[in-house]
């Protein structure tokens, strides 16, 4: 017996490789989008800063925007650098 | 001297001598003296003031004559009808009664007429408020028919129903006649008509009496008619005599006129037709009460008759219509709109009778007789409560019948479980027969349900508003009740309009995953309109889930173009399309395990990389046991090619390694524990594929054995059908779960509970949130007994308690 297989449709979620599953600042998952949008994925991607903490784009951006002399991570406190 | 001879001549004169004992008999009075010489006695009596006694003698004189023997007389004329058999006799002897009645009574009448008028010349002193004449009717009245056997009113029930009978026969064939130029049609019609009405009536007989057409005595029976309704006029004994009778028929024949046109025939209006109808009925009852048939001499006080007569003919009209149409609204609601003559017919009497209490009660009892019980499908109470909102918003425009009356239909669809989904594939045109919620979705111009707080001021012309009928909710405002449409009303079952969007989003899940053949087009085009009822948040997870979609697609010909440039030989062996989801904005996934063959993972492998490639920091995570798998299975004397599941095609490609395997071998390879594994296994016995034998190690069929026997193969409910998702009951069990460590936490701190303090105490904890979860105490106890069941808690003397090892 012989089994061809012409086409296979299959499901699969996509994920964020990221080592949380929320947002630490909207508290949103990764995986869905920030308050501000409405699609998850390309449109509110996530950004990683050098210490390893990452956010959605827009929700760091916005943190980022409010400080004032020094940028910080919400998180660990460290200088905010981006992860390139 | 001259008293004596006054009186004499005064006692003989105004009454007849047998009254008075005298020998002469009644028909031999010779020449019975003069109104000059009564006039000529009365002013003798007068003088020696007499004269007073005189009225007070007459009524005694009469009151003993009636008692003494015309009575009697009367009634003994009557019995005699137990010895007649046939009709026209008996009609007869009722009219010979009645004959000797008038001629027993006619002197006094006449004596009367003296005394009035004397009265009125001023000789007698009348007989103070009452007058003489009212007296003597009374008298006859409460005498002669005080109390009237059963005999008697049949004689005169027959008698009146007879007349009008060839009365009416009489009219049609005078209409007939008029109506000769038209088409044969309707003539024929109401020939068959006219034959329908005369259940007896063959083609030999007379409709009008019911006997041969040689012997038909209408005419004799018409002027007996006559005849008798002079006499009874002219003794005021019309109205005591007939009435019941004329009454009884009337009803009768309207309701059996009604039963006989109207039942069951709901596809016009009926109301002119027994408008006409009672006219003639009029026509009729003119004969009664005036004066020779037609008016000659209209006599105020006959017209007055009349014109009650007519207005309780109608009244009596409407409210039996209305009743029949009350008795019948289930099945007229049933075929709105085919019907809406009757709903119309039944609003216009409505208006005109006082049945809105029968018309609710008689509703909810048909609905819950013949609806609302476990062997009616969830689609078909639906269907009929979307004829019902349409028919009662006809009938009632304030919409208070419709939320009074289906208000059962409504607690009953909130038992059923598949209400919800069932109103959701209404809506979105997938449910097979109805495409009226389809259609009422795209309607333009909709109620949105964001339920905004109206008030009733804004009706926009003052003079127009309306007070609410008496038995409408207080509780809900009149421009909402009058405003909501079939969706609205049918959403609002629930209360919340979240559940119908869950629903749909599962629904809408299940198409895209499971079926595979959705139209996007389609799926798009519903989203869009029920953006527009429920509200652009409402609806955004599935706008995603469609997103999804498309970009999946865009992704896999990318995914497909790169294999393109590929050389041959690194081409993956099959094409592997993904559909990739947005977990976040997808019902939750039945979570089922499934290991894939080597291959099919190495290329879902090959697959995300090739995704982890395109969309940097993103991976994908494999349902293996969702999608669907085109094959072609090649044997040795024939191919088949199939359309699997991911289960089915895992358990065929280990066969091609392999040709006999055991159940538990597969189980443990495809990692399926073996009762659902063997359920799947029927797909391909039913196949021809595979064989079982022994039980528990099935085989390869390489070539079909023409001469054995098919086997066929029961499938026992497999869940092929079934949802992709996890089902509403999953769902809240989950939720519930919640609720567990809040319980049980309150239970170690306060040992023990009643129900309504452990529900009052969740609504204060737990049911405040952002996340908010509801639940209800039902709810909660049956959760509560689940627990009990599972040892994991103690009901005991009211209170639920944990069980000692938990502390």
């Amino acid at each position: 017996m012989k089994v061809e297989i012409k086409c296979w449709h299959g499901v699969a979620s996509w994920l964020w490789v990221a080592n949380d599953e929320n947002c630490g600042i909207c508290r949103m998952a990764f995986n869905g989008c920030c308050p501000d949008c409405k699609v998850p994925g390309d449109d509110c991607p996530l950004v990683w800063g050098q210490c390893s903490h990452c956010f959605h784009m827009h929700c760091i951006l916005k943190w980022l925007n409010s400080q004032q002399v020094q940028q910080h991570c919400p998180m660990c406190r460290q200088e905010w650098k981006f992860k390139e | 001297m001259e008293l004596s001879a006054a009186w004499h001549t005064l006692s003989t004169g105004l009454v007849p001598p047998a009254a008075l004992g005298l020998a002469a008999p009644r028909s031999s009075v010779a020449g019975p003296p003069k109104d000059y010489d009564l006039q000529v006695a009365i002013e003798v009596l007068q003088r020696y003031d007499l004269h007073s006694v005189v009225e007070e003698w007459f009524l005694e004189v009469l009151q003993t004559d009636l008692q003494a023997n015309i009575a009697p007389e009367f009634w003994n004329c009557i019995a005699q009808y137990e010895n007649t058999a046939e009709e026209p006799q008996c009609s007869l002897l009722l009219l010979d009664a009645f004959c000797l009645l008038k001629c027993r009574l006619d002197p006094y009448l006449h004596s009367m007429d003296l005394l009035e008028k004397w009265t009125k010349a001023g000789l007698l002193l009348g007989t103070g408020s009452q007058g003489l004449q009212e007296k003597v009717y009374t008298m006859f009245r409460a005498i002669l028919f005080f109390s009237t056997t059963k005999n008697f009113q049949e004689m005169i029930q027959q008698f009146y129903s007879r007349s009008f009978k060839i009365y009416m026969r009489q009219w049609k064939r005078s209409e007939d006649k008029a109506n000769e130029g038209e088409s044969n049609m309707s003539d024929n019609e109401q020939e068959s008509e006219a034959e329908e009405s005369e259940p007896g009536g063959g083609g030999l007989q007379c409709a009008g009496c019911n006997c041969k057409k040689s012997q038909c005595w209408c005419p004799t029976a018409m002027d007996q008619f006559q005849q008798l309704n002079d006499i009874l006029r002219r003794l005021n004994l019309l109205e005591r005599v007939s009435a019941d009778a004329v009454t009884n028929i009337l009803h009768r024949m309207i309701e059996e006129r009604m039963e006989w046109r109207c039942r069951g025939e709901y596809e016009r209006s009926f109301l002119n037709e027994f408008q006409e109808w009672i006219e003639k009925v009029i026509g009729w009852l003119s004969r009664v009460f005036l004066q020779g048939g037609a008016a000659t001499h209209p006599n105020p006080e006959a017209i007055s008759t009349l014109k009650r007569w007519r207005c309780h003919v109608q009244r009596f009209f409407y409210r039996l219509y209305a009743s029949m149409r009350i008795e019948e609204l289930f099945s007229i609601i049933r075929d709105f709109p085919e019907s809406k003559p009757a709903v119309d017919d039944l609003k216009y009497c409505l208006e005109r009778t006082n049945q809105r209490q029968q018309l609710l009660s008689s509703l909810k009892g048909a609905l819950e007789m013949r609806l609302l019980h476990p062997g009616v499908n969830t689609s078909d109470i639906i269907t009929l409560y979307i004829s019902a909102i349409k028919a009662l918003r006809e009938l009632d425009p304030s919409m208070v019948i419709l939320e009074v009356a289906c208000e059962p239909i409504r607690k009953y669809l909130r038992t059923r479980e598949d209400t919800v989904r069932q109103i959701v594939a209404g809506l979105t045109g997938d449910a097979e027969g109805s495409g009226d919620l389809a259609n009422e979705l795209s309607k333009a111009d909709p109620v949105t349900l964001e339920n905004g707080q109206e008030s009733d001021d804004d009706v926009s012309q003052p003079e127009d508003w309306v007070p609410d009928p008496v038995d409408a909710d207080p509780g809900k405002s009149s421009s909402k009740r009058r405003s909501s449409d079939i969706i609205s009303l049918l959403v609002s079952i629930y209360g919340s309009k979240d559940l119908f969007i869950n629903e749909y989003r599962t629904l809408l899940a299940d198409r895209l995953l499971h079926q595979f053949n959705y139209s996007a087009e389609r799926e798009i085009r519903n989203v869009e309109l029920l953006k527009l009822r429920f509200g652009e948040a409402q609806m955004h997870y599935c706008e995603v889930m469609l997103k999804d979609m498309a970009d999946s697609r865009r992704i896999n010909t990318n995914i497909r173009d790169e294999e393109q440039k590929l050389p041959e030989e690194e081409r993956p062996p099959f094409s592997l399309v993904a559909v990739i989801l947005s977990s976040e904005f997808w019902p939750p996934l039945k979570e089922e395990k499934l290991e894939l063959p080597e291959q099919i993972k190495e290329a879902m492998e090959a697959y995300s990389k090739k995704y982890e490639k395109l969309k940097a920091m993103r991976t994908l995570n494999w349902k293996h046991h969702l999608g669907l798998v085109k094959l072609d299975v090649e044997l040795a004397d024939r191919t088949l090619s199939l359309s699997v599941s991911p289960v089915h095609a895992a358990i065929i490609l280990h066969f091609q390694s392999k040709s006999t395997w055991t159940l538990d071998e597969l189980s443990e390879v495809l990692k399926v524990p073996v009762t659902s594994l063997r359920r799947k296994m029927t797909l391909w016995l039913q196949q021809g594929v595979l064989r079982e034998e022994p039980p528990g190690t099935f085989t390869v069929i390489e070539e079909e054995q023409k001469d054995r026997a098919e086997k066929v193969v029961l499938i026992d409910s497999d869940e092929e059908g079934d949802s992709a998702m996890a089902s509403q009951a999953d769902q809240k069990e989950e939720e519930l779960q919640l609720f567990w460590t809040y319980i049980q936490a309150m239970l170690t701190n306060l040992e023990s509970l009643s129900l309504e303090r452990i529900h009052s105490m969740l609504k204060i904890f737990v049911m405040t949130g952002p996340m908010v979860t509801e639940i209800d105490i039902q709810e909660l106890q049956g959760f509560l007994q689940k627990k009990v069941r599972d040892q994991q808690l103690i009901y005991s003397g009211g209170v639920y308690r944990l069980p000692k090892s938990c502390n």
